[in-house]
This record gives C-alpha cells, structure tokens and sequence, in this order.
C-alpha cells in the first residue's frame, strides 16, 4: 500500500524551469538535491508502519541536512532488512552527497535489483551516472525510467536533451516526439524540439515548434531565442536581432535569462550584445562559472585573449575541476604561446574528461610546437579515432607526418583536412608547403589560389578572429 | 600552432655545392666553463651629455602619408678611420607630400673620444636632402674609407668618403639612384669578385596621388593605410663592377621575379655553401628567402623553407631581421619581427634548408609588440649571440581602437640561454621601461671598451643612444678585419676561436636589424677565459689566418693573407 500522504509530503513536482548553464558545481549541487527529492520515492507495501515511519525520518534528516543521523538510522534499518529498496535508494543518494560515487552506485544498484521497477532508483542511478561523466549510462537509466513510466516528464526532458548533447539527433527527436504524444502540456519540449530540428538544420520545423512553444508561453525565452537562430539561418540578421530585443526584454534581472541571451547572441555573432549581457549576469550571478566561461568565449570572439583568459580563470577559480573551463583557459595560453601552462590545463582536461577530442587535438598541437613529434602524432590520432570527422586534427596530423618527411602519411591526411573543410586555410598551406618540398610547383600555385580567395573571403567576413573548433558553453543536460 | 614552420624539406639540389666552403661551425664544447655572469645594463647616454641633439621629423600629418610612419634608420661606422665609431642618423626631407617648413638635414657626428660627439653634416656634406629612410656604410671602392648609402622615398644617395672628411654625391655616376621608395641597403659581395655589391629592398608602390583614404566610423579620422592596400615592387640587386659603377642585375639575378613589400634584408649563407643568400622580410605579404645559386642567380625558396608565411599560412608584417647561429650548430639562424597580434619568428635552421619557428620565450614577450629594429649580438661577451629589439606601433592612433596595443612600445632584451632566450629586460636597465617610437637600431661599440653599444632610431623623436655598462666583465677580443682580396666588408668570413674549452664561431653577415648599419669590427666574447687559445679567420676569397695567443680585451687589425698587423693592436678604453 502507498502512503499517499506520506508521498505528498515527500515527493514535490518536478522542477519545469529547466536551467541551461552548465555548471558543474551548480550541477552537482543540483543533482544531489534531486537525489535527495527522489530518496523519498513511494514506499512499498511490504514495509511496516514501524519501518515506514523510520524512512520518512530518515528523508526528513536528510533534507535538514543532518547527513550522520540519517546516515544512522538507514543503517539500523538495513541491519535488520539488507534488501530494504527505499533504504538503500536514500543510503545512495547519502553517499551521493558525501562525493563516494561508487558506493552510491553500489546502493542504487542493488535497490533497483531487489525492485526493477523502482523509478527514483533508476532516476537517481542516472543522475549519479551524470556525475560520474557516463552519457551513455544515464541514457540507459532514463531510457528504463521512461519504460516505467512513459510519462515521466523529467526524464523525457533530460534524456532528450542528452541525446541532443551526445549528437544524437534523430533519437532526440524520436524522444520528444513520443513524450508530446504523452505529455502535449509539456512545454518544456517544444523548444527542445525546435532545437533538435534546428541542427538537423531544418528551419521550418525548428520555427513550428518554438511557435508553438510560443503560443503556449509567449514568454518563453528559448523559443524566443530559438527564433532568432531560425532567423540567422535563413540569413535573415534584421529579424533575428529583434528576437534578441524581445529576449532582452524578458530577460530583466534574471541571470539565468541573461545568460541563455549571451549564449544566443553570441551564436548570433553579435559580440558586443553578447558581452554586455553575460557581464550583466556575473554581476547578478558572480559565483557561476558557466557565465564566466560563455564570457570568456565571447572575449574570445572578439580577439582578446587577456580578458579571455581572465574570464576563465574566474571560472576555474569557482569550480577548479570544470573541464570545459580548463580546455579554454589552456586554448588562450596556448594562443599566447604559454605551452608550459597551457599543456597543464588541457593534461587536466583530459583527466576530468577524455572523451572531448578537441582537447587531445590541442595538447597535440603544444606537444609538437615542443618538437615531441611523435606523441604529437599520437594524440591526433586519438583525436581523430574519436571524431573521424575532425578536420583541424587530421590537418595537425599531416603536418606532423610532413615534418617528419613522411610524405605519403602526409598527403593523405592534408587531402582528408582540405576536403573536410574545404575553407581551412591552414590545410592549404600545409598541402603547399608539401608540393613546394615536393618540388610540384602546379600544385603549389593551386594551393596558393585557395589560400588567396579564403583570404580574401575572410576579409570580407569581419568579426570571425577566432577559429576556436570548441562551441562556447554548452548547455549540460539536467 | 607552428606546424608549418617545422615542417621538412626535400633535400635542396644545388648546382654548386664548394665543399671546401662547408661550413660546419663548432658548437660549444662540453668541457666548457660556466660564463662569468656579467650583469649587463644599457644606460641612456642624455643628448646634453653626447651632444647628439638631432631630432627625427617623420613630416606627420593629417593626411597619413605612409612613409611618415616608416622611418629612419642610423649608422655606426668609423668615417674618419680614427679608430673610434662615428655616428649617422637619417631624417625626412622632401618630397611629392611633403615641404617641410625648415630644412631638414641627415646628421653625422663625429665621435671625439671622450663620450661626446660634434655634428659634421655641413662639413662632410652629407645632409640629404631626400625624405630618408636608411643607410648603409661600407667600402663599396676598396679605398678603406667608408661610403654611405642612404635610402629614400624618392632617390637614394651613394656617398663617397673621399678620405678627408668630406664626401661626395656619386649616385648618378654609380647608377644606383634606384628611385621609388626603398628601405634597406645590404652591402655583400654575392659573387664573391671581392667587390661590395648592393641590395636595395623596395617597398610599395607610392606616390602623393595614392594616398588612399584610410579611416574608421568611430575615429572619423584618418589612420596609416595597411601596405596591403599598395602594390607591390621588386627589390633592386646592383652589381658592383668596380669602377664605381654599378649594373642593375635585379632581372638576370631573378630577384625582380619576386615583387614585394620589403623592409629589413640580411645576407647569410643558410645552406652553408660560401655563397651569401638573402632573407628579407615583407610587410603583408610572404617573406622572401633568396638563395644563391652561383651563377649569378637566386631562388626564392621562402615557402618550401617555411620562413614565408605564419603558421596559419597567413602572410605577416614582416619588418626587421637578422640572422645568427644562435646554438651553435654551425648553421644560420633567422629573426624576423612582425606587428602586434602576429607573434616574431625565431627561425631555427635544420640544416636541409627547411627552418622551424621556435620563438619560446620571445613569443610570449612579442606578441602584442611590434618590431622593427633588431640585432643577434654578444651583449655580455659571453661568447653566444643574445637579442635586442626595438619595437613601436606605426599607428599612432592604435591606442584609439584597442587598450592592449601602444603607440609606443618598450625594448627587449634577450638573454642567448644556449638553445633558446630568456627574456632579461626588465633586469637590462631603466630605459627598458620606458616605451619609444623605435624603428632603426645599430649596434657598435662607440667607447671601445670591449661591448657592444646601442644606438635606435625613434620616428619623430631625438634617438637613443644606449651604453653597454658591464659587457666587457667578461674577456674578450675585438677584430678589425681588414681585406686584400676579399671584399673590403669581409662579408661572409667565418671567425672561429677557443678560449676557456669553449669553441664559437660566427659568420659575418650584412645587413639585419632595420634601416640601419652596424659596427664593422667584431667582438669575440671568452666569458671569464683569461687567454684565447686560438682565433682563425676562413676569408671569403678561401685564404685563412689562424692567430695563436692573440691578446684579449683589446682590437687588433687582422690583414687577409697576412694575420695581425703589427702595431695593430688597440687597447680597451
């Protein structure tokens, strides 16, 4: 039998507001309190009143935060019932809380094998998977909670917007599309799906859904900013900017809105909006890295590394273990040719998070500047093992071939760059310094020709400074 | 990220390859001694005190003309042979935009021995007259008395040291007018007759009428023009054919293949095969390495070499180089300075002319400078090439559109740390705090105490005339070379010499820095070596002098074929 008054008590609707800084402290902070929220989940029949009510204390100390008392109580509780689910989901979310992740693992793991079909469990497990930097565990949990309960509107949301981080486009879209057909109030999807859409580089059904989204909450500001991306992509700059105006008027003093409009602007390319409202934000909201970080993106952008690395800084100062922080701080020391520093950060990078192939590209290009040539071969070879689309890194990885007069190697990776992106000026010139070592002049003036009109293309295309490969802070799924 | 710069090259195929030319340099041996530390500072010698008052006019104006921005350059070279560094400084003059208000003169000051100097322009007759830009000194007629070549925006002059103080116009007679607007002389002896002949970089194509207008909205005012806004012109090569007359052989010689944006310019032999090749740096355009083939030819070969473009394959804004073998591996290292945001290169030769850019320290220091004057030279005497630069932003309205770059820009001193530079300014002295208009640099000992002084060329300011205060704590060794088959500069000799288990050597090369002319003598640092083993000289005609105990801190006058020239020797002041 549920305790319906019990449930109330404990389990509060889901949060709708989503946040979209991708904070990790923030995050983190917010995880575990989610975890806290679902520790309380329905407690099933079999428990006594007796164990009922000790469950219920043991979830009331732990939202007053009175960790050792709960942690006492859940223990005694599990001395006499080792298999007691709730106990052990709330133990986990305990752990959780104390930073031991592998033992919180280890609880929810075994609450959810006693019973299957426990969803705070299976939510809480995907949420511990998100700490553990594991996207493709938390997809499973979610997956499995949305098996439970296809109408779980939370896990709908946030496993859609995994898949969309991952790349996992169309299974996104499959995703929201099955959760509208469940939840058609749902709102929150809408702009998710209009943004699914809009890398899918489909602008009338990005525009469908964030209208939508829209008619539904005409203040909705990621439909709003969805609307001024659509606008962009159909090169239309007029409308986009006035989507931006009426974001900015929504946004009035909420950092979190702030911010979202920094990061559109700054998508938008229009840095100085993009600037003014992110410091607006870290002067709202001084203690949040994402903000320092999308800021210091946008110094990027604009070609100012010093204010750049100092943004990032700040980041890395609120939250040392951001990776994110730590690959952009080591791409502006690196673009100061401070490799000493710079190879610091992005080893760290690579430590907290291995599966970002721009950070081996980077350390790559450090190693080989410090004529380490074959580890830097090795590193572009992880880069370009890990995204074998990766332009820059095969380019970097021809000119180390290329260095090392292996002639061959290095042709068919430059070849592989130009052609992955044809407008890499870089790929070109590398391609000609061969021809030229190669004594094939034709070729080094076809190359040249290239470089010439991407110049002069470039010239014509103001406020690209950067070619940073790394898009600035990336909303994190919640 | 500099792949591009260390990339490999094909091995050259040279038609003539001497072998007996091959130079393969000692490098320093492990049985060394730790060089005495010498604490050197450059201290600010006050006009009051060398009684050098000339000021540079750079004609500024509202309308940007740009070889306002782009000047001058400046001499040490010794014009009275007595011995004692004399000093030459370029002004503006003249020209299709310009009239200026009160004649404008060049200067040359005769250093008196003591510190001092005395303005001889009048008396020598070398004003000018042209809207100048540099000048190079040397014996181009074999006379041993040292001639100037002074560039212009307009007509470049050939001075004539008539060995009594006085000079004479020669450049119709010797037809090297070469007018345009040029920028750096190199003196060399490319076919190595044993006779000087004369490299001029020509920089864009300019005229009053094509003065464009250059602004921005939010200034509403007019700025210099980016050179890439002109276009380009082929640098001149004139063979001296040594009846003081000279032929125009851009064309046959295939440097006029090659049109650029050309600055600084230094002769070296990067491949080591006793013929003098040329680096010189272009503003916007690839920076060109002509590579002497022998015959009378050159080959551009900057892009397969990799000292054409950034890393980016971007061309930059190439000013002032120089070359050196800065870790003494026998062969030539190249430095060239670009403008802010573009990083310099240190090009470091890997012996199959293919170079990779390895700045380390100075890119860091360089990156939002830009440079102009520069010189590989010995400050601290202790034996290794260490680097100074002069920096300044052409833009004086930089200030205006970015808060991270200045008009004016300080020094920088590096300290040669063996295989890379350490960047020691801030310990060099007080003037390394302070921010110039710099442009030309010189380097000479002008107090003959045994190292190396400096002098820099300010764009529209006094110059600056720098004392070298503790280079000669450590030993060392000036040579006055003095030719009698070899051209009279001694361009290309190789000195090699021992002292204290440390073996160098040097290449003598023309040209480097910018718009300016060095000291001829060279200063051989033994660190705290007490005695120099050995000195030898391989002069360019392939004749060698090998020296045995030679006396340290102190010149002595070296004569091709014949070793030191008794009573030679000078001693330190």
């Amino acid at each position: 039998m549920k305790t319906p008054s019990l449930q109330q008590k404990l389990i509060r609707p889901l949060p709708l507001a989503i946040r979209v800084h991708s904070s990790y402290s923030l995050w983190h902070k917010y995880i575990v309190s989610f975890l806290l929220l679902l520790a309380s989940a329905p407690i099933v029949s079999a428990q006594t009143s007796n164990t009922q009510e000790r469950l219920e204390n043991a979830a009331t100390l732990i939202r007053e935060n009175r960790i050792a008392e709960a942690e006492q109580q859940l223990n005694s509780i599990l001395r006499i019932a080792p298999n007691e689910a709730v106990a052990l989901n709330l133990l986990g979310t305990v752990r959780a809380q104390q930073g031991r992740l592998n033992e919180a693992e280890n609880l929810l793991t075994r609450a959810i094998h006693v019973d299957p079909k426990f969803v705070p469990a299976h939510m809480n497990l995907a949420f511990l998977y998100m700490l553990k930097h594991a996207p493709e565990k938390t997809i499973l949990e979610l997956k499995e909670v949305i098996n439970l309960e296809p109408g779980n509107a939370e896990a709908n949301y946030k496993l859609a917007r995994l898949l969309l981080s991952q790349g996992q486009i169309d299974e996104a879209i499959n995703t929201i599309e099955k959760a509208k057909a469940e939840q058609p109030s749902f709102v929150a999807l809408l702009p998710l799906l209009g943004e699914a859409y809009l890398r899918k580089s489909n602008a009338e059904k990005a525009e469908e859904n964030y209208l939508l989204a829209l008619a539904a909450q005409k203040d909705n500001a990621d439909a709003i900013l969805g609307l001024a991306r659509v606008s962009q992509m159909r090169g239309d700059t007029k409308t986009a900017l006035g989507y931006l105006s009426r974001a900015r008027e929504l946004a009035g003093d909420s950092p979190d809105l702030l911010y979202k409009l920094g990061v559109a602007a700054l998508g938008l390319g229009v840095y100085d909006e993009a600037q003014s409202v992110l410091e607006q934000a870290v002067k709202l909201k001084p203690d949040e890295p994402a903000y320092f970080i999308a800021l210091g993106a946008t110094w990027l952008k604009k070609a100012d590394v010093f204010t750049a690395e100092q943004a990032f800084r700040r980041a890395l100062k609120l939250q040392p273990d951001n990776a994110q922080g730590q690959m952009y701080l080591g791409y502006v020391l690196y673009k100061q040719k401070k490799f000493g520093e710079a190879k610091g950060y992005f080893e760290k990078t690579i430590k907290t998070d291995s599966s970002v192939p721009e950070s081996f590209y980077y350390l790559g290009l450090i190693v080989q500047e410090e004529n380490e040539d074959e580890r830097a071969i090795e590193l572009f070879e992880k880069a370009v093992k890990m995204s074998p689309l990766f332009a820059n890194a095969h380019v970097a990885l021809g000119a180390s071939y290329l260095k090392l007069k292996d002639y061959v190697r290095a042709q068919k990776e430059l070849e592989l760059g130009a052609k992955l992106n044809p407008d890499d000026s870089k790929a070109h010139y590398q391609l000609a310094l061969l021809y030229a070592r190669l004594k094939d002049q034709k070729r080094v003036q076809a190359e040249m020709q290239i470089i010439e009109k991407l110049k002069a293309l470039n010239q014509s295309q103001k406020g690209q400074s950067d070619t940073f490969v790394i898009t600035p802070a990336t909303p994190n799924p919640r | 990220m500099s792949f591009i710069s260390k990339t490999v090259y094909a091995a050259f195929q040279l038609g003539l390859i001497l072998s007996l030319m091959v130079l393969n340099l000692p490098s320093i041996s492990s049985a060394q001694e730790a060089p005495k530390k010498a604490n050197v500072t450059f201290e600010e010698v006050p006009a009051k005190k060398s009684g050098i008052i000339w000021v540079h006019n750079n004609a500024h104006s509202t309308n940007r003309y740009l070889p306002e921005t782009v000047g001058a350059g400046g001499a040490f070279f010794d014009y009275d042979n007595d011995g004692w560094m004399d000093i030459y400084l370029v002004n503006s003059g003249p020209s299709d935009f310009y009239t200026p208000t009160t004649p404008l003169k060049n200067a040359l000051y005769h250093n008196n021995h003591d510190g001092t100097f005395s303005d001889v322009t009048d008396k020598a007759g070398v004003a000018g007259g042209t809207f100048g830009m540099g000048v190079a000194a040397a014996d181009y007629d074999g006379d041993r008395w040292a001639d100037l070549y002074i560039t212009s925006y307009g007509r470049n002059i050939l001075y004539h040291n008539n060995g009594n103080g006085t000079f004479t116009d020669v450049t119709d007679k010797a037809g090297v007018a070469a007018p345009g607007w040029s920028t750096c002389a190199v003196w060399f002896d490319y076919d190595n007759d044993g006779k000087l002949d004369l490299f001029v970089s020509s920089f864009v194509v300019y005229e009053k009428s094509l003065n464009i207008l250059c602004t921005d909205e939010t200034l509403s005012r007019r700025y210099y023009c980016v050179p890439r806004l002109f276009k380009p012109r082929s640098s001149l090569l004139f063979h001296n054919d040594g009846n003081g007359k000279f032929t125009d052989v851009s064309k046959e010689s295939g440097i006029a293949d090659s049109p650029g944006k050309s600055f600084g310019a230094v002769a070296t032999d990067v491949n080591n095969d006793g013929l003098m090749d040329l680096f010189v740096a272009n503003d916007t355009l690839p920076n060109f390495l002509f590579i002497n083939k022998g015959d009378g030819k050159f080959e551009e070969v900057g892009l397969a070499a990799g000292v054409a473009f950034s890393d980016a394959g971007k061309p930059r804004s190439g000013m002032g180089v120089d070359a050196a073998d800065y870790d003494g591996d026998g062969w030539q290292d190249l430095f060239v300075a670009n403008i802010d945001r573009e990083f310099f290169s240190l090009y470091h030769n890997q012996k199959d002319l293919i170079f990779t850019d390895e700045p380390d320290e100075i890119g860091t220091a360089t990156q939002m400078l830009s440079g102009w004057g520069l010189r590989f030279f010995d400050y601290d005497n202790d034996s290794d090439p260490d680097l100074f630069l002069v920096n300044g932003h052409p833009d004086d309205f930089i200030e205006m559109r970015t808060t991270r770059v200045r008009y004016k820009e300080p020094l920088l001193m590096f300290e040669n740390t063996g295989q890379t530079f350490r960047n020691v300014s801030a310990q060099s002295g007080i003037v390394f705090s302070k921010e110039f208009s710099g442009r030309g640099m010189a380097v000479g000992d002008f107090d003959n105490d045994g190292d190396l002084d400096v002098l820099i060329s300010n764009n529209g300011e006094p110059p600056l005339l720098l004392r070298n205060e503790g280079g000669n704590r450590n030993n060392w060794l000036g040579l006055q070379l003095v030719t009698t088959k070899s051209n009279p500069a001694a361009v290309g000799a190789v000195i090699t010499w021992q002292a204290g288990g440390v073996k160098r050597g040097r290449l003598k090369t023309a040209g480097g820095s910018y718009l300016s002319s060095h000291d001829p003598r060279e200063i051989l640092g033994i660190g705290s070596a007490t005695k120099i083993d050995n000195v030898e000289i391989r002069w360019p005609s392939g004749k060698v002098d090998k020296l045995a105990n030679p006396p340290i801190n102190s010149y002595i006058k070296v004569i091709e074929g014949e070793g030191v020239s008794r009573g030679g020797g000078r001693p330190a002041n």
